[in-house]
């Protein structure tokens, strides 16, 4: 048992309604790579962020090389030889490598000595192969230069157990190979690695073992060698039947939203979207499910038209507004949820009757000619509040002091006030407790009734399969499959979800 | 208060007493019909930069750059009065001075706004930095071509003939026709970004660029309008003052109210109607400065001081209205 370097013992986190951990056992072996598998809110952060000292668990025990540990803070975890790797690099970017590499080093002492720790610098870096320069500065960097700076920082911390989250998340493929490269070079000199991951492929080609955790539990623990691809997406989503809620019967209408072979680029300039094509009719709920950081938010932006794309096109209701303004877009009749509440929906320092009127504070009767009527915007923020039944405790108070779900309510409530031809929502209940979940659910199924034709994007799969009428998969960028609901099954959606398409796979 | 109290410590280390000097302030600032109008004719050229100011701090673009955008008003306004002949209508040559000075500082700003708008530089920065080459442009036209050949070398233009002067509204003091823009400007402004699209949208800008581009908010072309409304109305108080207090252009025009005005519009929470008595309140510091230098030897250096730490109060106490400080011990 002594090869045992990090053990966790029935650990237990509880978040304000949600158990985000659930008495999970995770072992971590010297010179193995061991995964963390899981959707999105299965706990494999909050886990991380507990070996790595930012959470304290609720119950539970951590053991480091069979003692029994208490680690308070993310310090304390690089004492214990731990370093982990964040998805959003804890870089200073007009600093140089080694600058970085000293922030926060309380050994340094008052004076430094340069040439010593440069030096360490490229020992670290030739070794690995990591062809980092310490006295380049962080933003000239590629991202994938900035990952391999962390690695530095925390290997010169003398970190022996390293934890990556997501680290392939951002790197292009070619990338991705290197990064591995210099994984194995290191759990081959002892080093440990967790590594979080819900690519699939990756995992198959990285890891030595692989655990999968659901809904806060850790399901199972496999080795690589006796797994599939496919088993491991059914442990991932498995579960039981998915119910669905109480509708009126499908009364599709005409053509509304047409999507063809839409290409569009990320913020870094790769390739996130790789030719989609799909359309919706009146009257029905389309469901796009897929992992988080499949192109969904970057297809949403393309329709609302806050994103170029670089071919294809779009039409709503027969006019062709690809790349158009999201103002022409609005008035051929979108309406939009955005996944990002305060930062696109909602101007979160506003009031809440300023946010109430975003959309139409330019129309009658709440603004004529150049002036606006604020005793119109009034009557018409208490009528959204009345109507959608949302907790404004004052309506002149800036809007960020809302709930999360008063906020939705208030976003939604605006939208569909514009009677949309399509209204396109994003992950229109995370971050929501029970009762406005259930509300902005009803909302979207009444609005499905009164004919509108509603593109959800979620990343949750039982909130598309308890609303859509038909779920389309989007991954990498390519819509997979798009199948009705009384023909769609969960275990086959799931593993069109983690990229495997059992007709290009068989 | 707080800002009164560290000017009070400042005096008392000179050896003054605090209380006299606050006295006589006081009495220089408000004591004597005369003391009342000089602080109006000080209290004119805040109120119509600092309604200007509220235009483009209202969509948090920071216009640092009154002081240049004053002066650009006050050198492209001296243009007609220098170049006019004498017999031309006072009605006519005004409004001429007038819309240079507004073209004038509008101009001025429009360059940061659209370094900003285009490049993404930071406003502060170059709207400072103008201020320099402002003053520069100044001094070119001082030294250069419009030195009156009569000043035996000093900076100094031409006197403004009679027809280019603002007329003074009150007799026997130098109040004069600038403060009735200074009050319509602040109307103005006061409607337009309380009552207005134009307000809404600059508003929604200014917190939430993404947003706004969403609701379909042009941004271009509101910040560069706002910018150049912004900029022209410390143009316009660059000529007012010129026109009629100075009554002629030369090196010392008094472009700090460019700053003054900052604070004057931070006071006022930047509410336009607010800035009237603020203004008048700051204009009164100052005029009251002039006579307490003059009687009792203080420096007038010590309204800035005062100035700066009402503002610094002012921005302290905010923090204290927003977040509370929490003496538990963090666990």
């Amino acid at each position: 048992m002594t090869d045992i370097v990090v053990a966790l013992r029935k650990i237990t986190k509880t978040f304000p309604g949600i158990k985000a951990n659930d008495g999970v056992d995770f072992e971590l072996r010297k010179g193995e790579i061991h995964t963390l598998l899981g959707e999105n809110g299965a706990g494999k952060s909050t886990l991380m962020n507990i070996i790595d000292g930012i959470y304290q668990p609720d119950s539970g025990e951590i053991e480091i090389n069979g003692k029994k540990v208490h680690i308070k803070s993310p310090s304390d975890a690089m004492k214990n030889g731990i370093g982990m790797i964040h998805q959003h690099f804890m870089l200073v970017d007009s600093l140089t490598v080694l600058e970085n590499v000293l922030l926060g080093l309380t050994s340094a002492g008052f004076y430094v000595d340069k040439k010593k720790v440069a030096a360490k610098i490229t020992a670290i870096s030739d070794r690995y192969n990591l062809g980092i320069d310490p006295f380049t500065k962080i933003w000239q960097l590629s991202v994938g230069e900035q990952q391999r700076v962390e690695v530095i920082k925390t290997l010169f911390r003398g970190a022996q157990i390293l934890i990556l989250d997501e680290p392939t998340a951002v790197l292009a493929p070619q990338e991705v190979e290197e990064t591995f490269k210099i994984y194995r070079q290191m759990v081959q000199e002892g080093k440990s690695i967790i590594f979080i991951s819900h690519k699939l492929n990756e995992i198959m080609d990285i890891s030595d073992r692989i655990t999968v955790l659901r809904k806060g539990k850790a399901i199972g623990t496999v080795d690589k060698d006796k797994t599939s691809e496919k088993d491991l997406a059914k442990m991932m989503v498995g579960r039981e039947i998915l119910f669905r809620l109480e509708r009126g019967p499908l009364n599709r209408g005409e053509k509304i939203l047409q999507v063809e072979n839409v290409k569009a680029l990320n913020d870094k300039g790769l390739t996130a979207l790789n030719g989609i094509t799909f359309d919706i009719y009146g009257g029905e709920i389309f469901g796009l499910a897929g992992i988080a950081g499949n192109g969904q938010k970057i297809l949403s932006d393309v329709i609302a038209g806050l994103r170029k794309s670089i071919s294809g096109s779009v039409y709503i209701d027969g006019k062709d507004l690809t790349n158009a303004n999201p103002k022409e877009i609005f008035e051929q009749g979108l309406s939009y949820v955005p996944p990002d509440r305060l930062k696109v929906g909602l101007v979160p320092n506003l009031s809440s009757s300023d946010n109430a009127v975003l959309r139409h504070y330019n129309r009658e009767p709440i603004s004529r000619n150049t002036f606006i009527n604020y005793t119109e915007v009034e009557n018409y923020t208490d009528h959204l509040i009345k109507n959608y039944d949302i907790k404004v405790p004052r309506k002149d108070a800036p809007v960020k002091f809302l709930s999360g779900g008063n906020m939705q309510k208030l976003l939604l409530a605006r939208e569909i006030s514009e009677k949309p031809k399509l209204l396109v929502v994003v992950h229109p209940t995370r971050g929501l407790d029970i009762g406005a979940m259930e509300f902005i659910r009803t909302v979207l199924l009444r609005e499905r009734d009164n004919g509108v034709a509603i593109l959800l994007i979620s990343e949750d799969l039982d909130e598309i399969f308890m609303i859509s009428d038909r779920i389309g998969v989007i991954h990498d960028g390519r819509i997979l499959d798009i199948v009705d609901i009384e023909q769609a099954k969960v275990e086959r959606i799931g593993l069109l979800m983690a990229g495997l398409d059992e007709k290009s796979t068989q | 208060m707080i800002g009164l109290i560290i000017g009070a410590l400042v005096i008392a280390s000179k050896g003054t007493n605090p209380f006299t000097a606050y006295k006589a302030l006081i009495m220089g600032a408000f004591g004597s019909s005369y003391a009342l109008s000089e602080t109006l004719v000080t209290a004119t050229p805040l109120i119509i930069i600092s309604a200007g100011l509220i235009m483009v701090f209202n969509m948090k673009f920071w216009n640092i750059g009154a002081y240049g955008q004053y002066i650009m008003g006050a050198i492209f306004s001296s243009f007609f009065a220098l170049n006019s002949a004498p017999t031309t209508s006072p009605f006519l040559l005004l409004t001429m001075m007038s819309i240079a000075g507004i073209i004038g500082g509008a101009l001025w700003a429009l360059i940061p706004a659209l370094l900003k708008l285009v490049w993404e530089v930071n406003e502060v920065v170059t709207t400072l930095l103008l201020n320099y080459v402002a003053l520069f442009v100044l001094k070119y036209f001082m030294y250069g071509p419009w030195r009156d050949p009569a000043s035996h070398g000093f900076p100094l233009s031409k006197m403004f003939s009679p027809n280019a002067q603002l007329p003074i509204i009150l007799n026997h003091t130098r109040i004069h026709f600038g403060i009735v823009f200074g009050i319509i400007i602040v109307l103005v402004i006061y409607v337009i970004i309380k009552k207005t699209r134009f307000g809404y949208e600059n508003r929604v800008i200014g917190e939430n660029n993404i947003a706004a581009n969403y609701a379909g908010i042009n941004i271009f072309k509101n910040t560069l309008i706002a910018m150049a409304v912004s900029g022209g109305i410390a143009g316009l108080a660059g000529m007012t003052q010129i026109s009629g207090v100075i009554h002629m252009l030369q090196l010392e025009i008094n472009p700090n109210y460019g700053y003054t005005a900052i604070i004057v519009a931070w006071l006022a929470a930047l509410n336009p109607i607010a800035v009237l008595v603020i203004a008048i309140l700051i204009g009164g510091i100052e005029a009251g400065g002039y006579h307490i230098q003059m009687i009792m030897h203080v420096p007038f250096g010590i309204v800035g001081v005062i100035e700066s730490s009402i503002l610094f109060a002012l921005l302290g106490g905010e923090i204290f209205k927003t977040y509370r400080i929490d003496f538990r011990r963090r666990r």
